[in-house]
């Protein structure tokens, strides 16, 4: 954070600052109603995956609805609750703009953020922050077709409920920080959006957001476990569905993630700091 | 005139659309690494959904009795007849910006026909991506089932996939043509775009008996890759239709082009210019 060091105006005190968050995080939270035919369409889009998936997984579980893998007992019910669960939450966390750097590197409105008396990183953590509760309501709304389409499990019991939430909160503070490293290729390429479309797929995949941890091969399991992607989406919903038997371990797993890609973003964004190019002008 | 030109068109369509197409290719080979990302972008796409379904029958041994070498050939045969129409008409998607924009005005006015100076406005080199993907998950099936590789069925084969692309291609084509009168719709060409992607690459059989009616009957999925996979995997028994429409399934893409083109004659009379 070299340059932002320099900046007179980070002596602003913490009340201030948050003040400006917030009014970062209102202002994108509204951009997102301008976008109101394209949440139609995706909320369409959710609801097909979750019948699919429903679909799928009926006919592939045997026909007493239960199935045991790697010590997990399985039913279908879980199964698609499950599936239900985590494309809703997906799609919620991993917006296909899963940072608002690229856009503003592409048309040079990053020299203004730079600027601005708040710290770069903060504003763009915030600006998503805003846009994703601006997308809340839309995916509250969408939820219940989801469940009618797909279907759902109360939560194996108040502790879990409870849980879960912390657990959501770690997965979401996970998505974000993935989405602003990736975010930060913008300073290296503007031609990203390839890029960000493999990550989008690798991400989901890895995330079990299409296939649970447990119905995966060991190998990709052994590899999934050893990555950040788990966190955001098999983690929450496994602890709701009370699969996990260590559920506190697996949150103190992804608090592990959460300080790891703080730094790793820390280091990256100084490094890209120097390399900043402002378009147009 | 025996090539085909006439007054009010004095260069031959082929030609023009060579020159057009020419064009626009040379401007996208300026930008060569992107169009490789954007590549490698659309063969994770399509990957992923492979990767889903290969687990899954890796778990639980097939999807609706089909192995994962039938399964991944009628994936592969709806992404190919997919990357086919969409390398020719990938600019079918923006109709609606040059409409509002005014570029659309300029068609009118050139000697050659609009549709194909939309088509040839940019060349978009990821839909080779597509298609790729599509022959290789194809024939990766292929080679893990027992096809038949007489000529006769090679030609079914190639027939299906082209049918199928324009199975897609008319959907396609009629609702962009809607254009004209609704300034806006690519909502609509997205959730078509989605029914295809999500549904087409999975065995219908498997779908409650009401979806699989809406599936071939109102978007017609099943005669993009399902109906022809039955017929070359000899699994026409398991339909609730008859052998012979399944067989006949490589016409329907003819058939409802020539409809679409219908659609696309009728519905551009209805073009205002934006003033622009």
């Amino acid at each position: 954070m070299t340059l932002d060091a320099t900046l007179p105006a980070q002596r602003l005190d913490l009340g201030r600052r948050l003040r400006a968050y917030a009014g970062i995080a209102r202002v994108l939270s509204r951009t997102v109603m301008a976008y109101r035919s394209n949440f139609l369409v995706g909320s369409l889009g959710l609801l097909m995956q979750v019948f699919l998936l429903r679909v799928v997984w009926t006919s592939v579980f045997p026909s007493d609805g239960r199935t045991t893998t790697g010590g997990h007992a399985v039913t279908l019910g879980a199964q698609i609750a499950y599936s239900t669960l985590a494309t809703v939450q997906f799609s919620l966390f991993s917006p296909w703009q899963v940072s608002m750097v690229p856009q503003r590197v592409r048309d040079g409105t990053v020299a203004v953020d730079l600027a601005r008396p708040v710290g770069f990183n903060g504003q763009m953590f915030f600006g998503q922050v805003g846009f994703t509760l601006g997308n809340a309501p839309f995916a509250l709304l969408a939820l219940p077709f989801a469940i009618l389409v797909g279907g759902a499990q109360p939560p194996s019991s108040a502790g879990t409920a409870g849980l879960y939430a912390l657990s959501l909160l770690g997965g979401y503070l996970i998505s974000l920080l993935l989405g602003s490293l990736m975010g930060m290729v913008a300073f290296w390429t503007l031609e990203i959006q390839g890029i960000l479309m493999v990550y989008r797929m690798l991400s989901q995949f890895l995330a079990g957001a299409l296939v649970p941890l447990w119905f995966m091969p060991g190998w990709l399991r052994g590899i999934s476990q050893w990555l950040p992607f788990q966190g955001t989406t098999y983690t929450p919903i496994a602890v709701y569905l009370g699969q996990l038997g260590g559920a506190l371990r697996a949150i103190g797993v992804q608090a592990v993630w959460v300080l790891v890609l703080w730094l790793l973003l820390r280091l990256v964004w100084s490094r890209a700091l120097r390399r900043v190019t402002v378009q147009g002008g | 005139m025996a090539d085909g030109t006439t007054a009010a068109n004095p260069i031959p369509r082929r030609r023009a659309y060579r020159l057009l197409l020419g064009a626009a290719l040379r401007a996208q080979l300026q930008y060569r690494s992107n169009t490789l990302l954007t590549l490698a972008g659309g063969i994770a796409y399509q990957g992923v959904g492979l990767a889903f379904v290969s687990v899954l029958v890796g778990r639980f041994g097939a999807i609706g009795g089909w192995s994962l070498g039938e399964i991944a050939f009628l994936y592969g045969l709806r992404v190919t007849a997919h990357g086919l129409w969409m390398i020719p008409t990938s600019q079918l998607f923006v109709l609606d910006l040059t409409i509002r924009t005014g570029e659309f005005d300029r068609y009118l006015t050139r000697p050659a026909g609009p549709l194909m100076q939309l088509l040839s406005r940019e060349v978009y080199l990821a839909t080779i991506g597509d298609l790729l993907t599509g022959v290789a998950i194809l024939v990766a099936g292929a080679s893990q089932v027992d096809l038949d590789t007489s000529p006769g069925a090679l030609l079914y084969l190639a027939l299906a996939v082209v049918g199928g692309a324009l199975v897609e291609g008319s959907l396609q084509l009629a609702a962009a043509s809607l254009s004209f009168r609704m300034l806006s719709n690519q909502s609509l060409r997205l959730f078509i775009d989605g029914i295809m992607n999500n549904f087409g690459g999975y065995p219908l059989k498997i779908f409650p008996s009401v979806t699989r009616i809406v599936l071939t009957f109102v978007v017609p999925v099943a005669f993009v890759a399902y109906l022809p996979a039955n017929v070359l995997l000899h699994r026409t028994g398991e339909l609730a239709l008859a052998p012979w429409v399944a067989w006949c399934a490589p016409l329907a893409g003819p058939l409802l082009i020539a409809l679409a083109y219908l659609v696309w004659r009728t519905q551009i009379r209805h073009y205002q210019s934006s003033g622009t």
